[in-house]
């Protein structure tokens, strides 16, 4: 378990554990049972030779009695009638679909007897995101990495076309001038030899 | 037979009544008292608690069973006492000094009923929770919502995370937080050692 420094273990009293075992957090989180069964066997053993966060615990749980003691308010005799008269009314005005789409989707869903479909496109939608669903996810990461790889090669291509238009270029006029080269390699020797002969 | 609340909400997103009012019926007290705790108005939480079962009923046939219905139900309580307090902030007006108390008379009145309290215990008990009731709204926003959550409606860390949109232990310290402010609280008020 993690030891904590002095500085982040605040008490109302200035008291603090000379073990520095527990954070008050956890203390609080103790009273509330909700840590592991091993954490808290480990501070229940703990509380049994620190007198300080025995008496933390003892604080916080006299708190929490206190704050139980405030009671509760009385839910009004026509509080469950008001909620009925509401629903009635919203349902009466309600219509189960908000737009052309919806009312598209809404009789072939009807129609297969497909409940989901009810439901508009935009909610579903808003569902997907709140939920994080798989398939919402992988359309998602498809769909950022076709717009990625489509720039970069877009980019790539306007980088380095020019560039190999020219190499291109260039190696087509290399092969040219090879051809004419070998055409000139052959004439000259006989000119000379004629020339040559003349001059004698 | 017990049926749960997420096969309840199903039944009332098909459009069952029945079903609905028996969520209404489990959750009308813990719910009017969450939102009396977290704006410290009786009127303007009981209107709060009807919005809240009106959109519940509004958006059953979104809902899915995988998700608690409880959670759901606190989170939007708790998005609807958001507003209402900043709406109130907007407007510059507190409630906390001059309060119409009348959710705290009716409870007043059914205990002035029991006879087994002498009247200056009454009073006592009375005072006592009208300070801690203050201390509560003296408390931030999100501190109170957490600590009212774990303590009041017996919720997990984990649900108070969903519905306060935070982690689990940003929770942690949220309640102890709360916690150590509102045993300074009770200190200053006397009514704690």
């Amino acid at each position: 378990m993690r030891k904590y420094t002095q500085t982040e273990f605040p008490d109302v009293h200035g008291s603090t554990c000379e073990a520095q075992f527990v954070s008050p957090t956890e203390l609080s989180a103790y009273i509330d049972k909700e840590l592991p069964a091993w954490k808290r066997h480990l501070i229940r053993r703990h509380l049994k030779k620190c007198a300080t966060c025995a008496n933390q615990v003892q604080r916080l749980q006299h708190t929490d009695d206190f704050l139980r003691r405030s009671g509760e308010i009385k839910v009004p005799a026509d509080f469950l009638s008001g909620v009925m008269e509401h629903v009635s009314a919203a349902t009466k005005y309600q219509r189960p679909y908000d737009s052309l789409w919806s009312l598209i989707t809404y009789r072939i869903g009807s129609s297969f007897g497909w409940t989901r479909y009810t439901s508009t496109l935009t909610d579903r939608l808003r569902y997907s995101i709140r939920t994080r669903s798989p398939v919402y996810i992988f359309v998602l990461t498809f769909a950022v990495f076709t717009m990625v790889g489509a720039t970069l090669y877009q980019s790539s291509s306007d980088r380095f076309g020019p560039a190999m238009h020219a190499l291109k270029k260039t190696q087509k006029l290399d092969g040219e001038k090879l051809i004419s080269f070998e055409v000139i390699q052959h004439e000259p020797p006989k000119r000379l030899l004629t020339t040559y002969l003349q001059q004698k | 037979m017990f049926v749960s609340d997420e096969d309840l909400m199903v039944k009332c997103g098909k459009g069952d009544m029945s079903a609905f009012e028996l969520l209404v019926r489990r959750y009308q007290n813990p719910l009017i008292n969450y939102i009396h705790r977290s704006i410290d108005d009786y009127q303007r939480a009981e209107d709060l608690s009807q919005e809240t079962f009106l959109r519940v009923f509004k958006s059953a046939n979104r809902y899915e069973p995988t998700a608690s219905f409880k959670s759901w139900l606190y989170t939007i309580a708790t998005n609807l006492c958001r507003n209402e307090i900043r709406d109130r902030t907007r407007r510059n007006t507190y409630f906390f000094e001059d309060m119409v108390e009348e959710g705290e008379d009716v409870y007043h009145a059914d205990i002035m009923r029991d006879t087994r309290y002498l009247p200056d215990l009454l009073l006592e008990k009375k005072e006592q929770r009208q300070i801690i009731r203050k201390a509560l709204a003296q408390l931030p926003e999100n501190q109170r919502a957490a600590l009212t959550l774990v303590t009041y409606q017996d919720l997990r860390y984990e649900d108070v995370a969903k519905i306060l949109g935070c982690s689990v232990g940003a929770v942690k310290t949220l309640i102890h937080r709360a916690r150590q402010k509102m045993r300074k609280l009770l200190i200053k008020a006397g009514i704690a050692e």
